[in-house]
């Protein structure tokens, strides 16, 4: 960019200010000094006629008189605040006494600052372009936010789809692995076991990504919906720990469940918190040694119930605790076996189980390891 | 499970018909019958009355509702399972107040997937 070649007399040249008095004679020294600084202004004569120009004007500044015949300074502030809100320029008050009531009335009405009568020219100058250059950067400000959303939404659009076309080819390349794995088409050399099994893997680890990516997507967009219903949450525990325990086997860990006698039910959307608990329990598989013993527990009383996973890990280090639950908050804690992680894991659940209007805290044992424990309220 | 009839498989990508021809043939299945979109599904329908028919849901042309739609209309009795790639809650349930028989995400492990189509395959054949 060129550097601006206006001497800073004239930086804001061009603004436009709205003048509102009264009295002619303030009117016309305000306008003298206001036209020296190259701004274009406009004047009104009352509060009345202030709101009534104020529209079609588009003031990027509104000095404003407190006392005026018909509505006075803080009435007509007052509404334009109402009427433009955040948009509303700043509003300068023009006061006759500088006295602290008035300013502190003026301030309260929603007044930026005040001028005092008679005028300092070299001060009504300073405090207008103070202004002034307020104004204009939280105008950049808000094109940028408004920029930045719109690029955040892009990409977010980007990842989902890109995500969501990545899935399907990546579920074929998993299955038809596991047919070969599986001798379907013809019994393979140990060598060539071998080499199905790392794509196996390597494709079972990147659908597993690729789901989570799709994940935040969904959910920065704003289009998590959680449907719950009454849900066996006990069952689903279960079901998921049978699971996890399959891989766990690979390294000789074992989660073990219990279920209690006659568990209640609860109010879940259970797709999403089926999602929750496999990550609880894959994550404590990731990072426990090989031959640990993990455990699973489901707990309740009247107002709540609970989930929770208790392993023999490194546990969470104190300084990084804050980062846990955050998007691509990888911790220096490494899994065990060589898994791979986005980072999204613990972030996505901690959403899901909030939208459940639920917590989910995590704990270091004091005889080593750590705790997940998702509480979630009962319907009412 | 020892289920002799034919099956229409439908999706657009080759390995999707691949794999899931793959999974039907280990579930006993010899009678397969693939086609890469909705328009051939409805002529393939129509010239060799398949009992089940696995319809994708997303495919260009016709896509998988506007397909199931009209096999409806063709046979009111006809057998649909619809593969979707993702919880879309909405195409599902409209699938299903369509008439489907059941639906399977496609990037659930293979053995869901065989045991959801085998269900199927048992209510509607027994």
């Amino acid at each position: 960019m060129e550097p601006p070649t206006q001497s800073p007399d004239s930086e804001y040249s061009g603004r436009r200010v709205l003048v509102v008095d009264d009295d002619r004679l303030n009117i016309r020294i305000l306008s003298g000094i206001l036209k020296s600084e190259g701004y274009v202004f406009a004047e009104a004569s009352s509060g009345e006629r202030a709101l009534e120009i104020y529209p079609s004007f588009r003031p990027n500044l509104v000095l404003l008189d407190v006392m005026m015949a018909g509505i006075n300074g803080y009435e007509a502030c007052r509404e334009l605040k109402r009427l433009y809100g955040d948009d509303c320029a700043p509003i300068v008050f023009i006061t006759a006494k500088n006295e602290a009531d008035d300013v502190v009335e003026g301030l309260a009405a929603g007044g930026a600052d005040y001028l005092a009568k008679p005028f300092q020219k070299k001060e009504v100058v300073a405090r207008i372009r103070t202004h002034l250059r307020g104004q204009m950067l939280a105008e950049q400000q808000k094109l940028l936010v408004a920029q930045l959303s719109k690029a955040n939404a892009a990409k977010n659009r980007f990842l989902g789809m890109a995500a969501h076309d990545l899935r399907n080819p990546l579920a074929s390349i998993r299955g038809l692995a596991e047919f070969l794995r599986d001798g379907v088409v013809g019994d393979l050399t140990p060598d060539q076991l071998d080499l199905i099994n790392t794509i196996h893997t390597a494709s079972q680890s990147m659908l597993r990504m690729v789901n989570e990516l799709l994940d935040v997507a969904t959910i920065e967009s704003g289009e998590l919906k959680v449907v719950p219903s009454d849900h066996n949450l006990c069952e689903l525990i279960e079901k998921s720990v049978y699971l996890a325990n399959i891989d766990a086997a690979k390294k000789n860990t074992h989660i073990s469940f219990t279920p209690p006698v006659a568990p209640p039910s609860a109010w879940i959307d259970a797709a999403k918190i089926q999602q929750v608990v496999d990550n609880l329990l894959n994550n404590a598989v990731k990072y426990s040694p090989p031959g640990s013993r993990i455990i699973a527990e489901y707990n309740w009383d009247a107002q709540h119930r609970s989930f929770g996973v208790k392993d023999q890990g490194p546990g969470i280090p104190e300084n990084e605790r804050d980062k846990l639950f955050k998007d691509f908050g990888r911790l220096s804690v490494q899994p065990t076996g060589g898994e791979k992680s986005t980072g999204l894991g613990l972030a996505i659940c901690r959403k899901i189980v909030e939208a459940h209007q639920g917590t989910i805290v995590a704990e270091n044992l004091p005889v080593g390891g750590c705790e997940f424990r998702v509480t979630l309220p009962v319907h009412s | 499970m020892n289920f002799k009839g034919s099956i229409l498989l439908v999706d657009d990508e080759t390995h999707i018909r691949k794999y899931v021809s793959l999974i039907l043939k280990q579930l006993g299945a010899t009678n397969i019958i693939e086609a890469s979109n909705g328009e051939e599904a409805l002529a393939v329908f129509q010239s060799k009355k398949p009992d089940i028919v696995l319809l994708d849901i997303s495919m260009p042309l016709l896509n998988g509702l506007e397909t199931l739609k009209k096999l409806k209309e063709m046979d009111p009795e006809c057998t649909v399972i619809m593969l979707t790639s993702m919880v879309n809650r909405q195409s599902i349930d409209e699938a299903l107040a369509l008439g489907a028989a059941n639906y399977i995400r496609k990037d659930t492990p293979k053995e869901e997937i065989a045991t959801a189509i085998k269900e199927t395959i048992e209510l509607r054949f027994p």
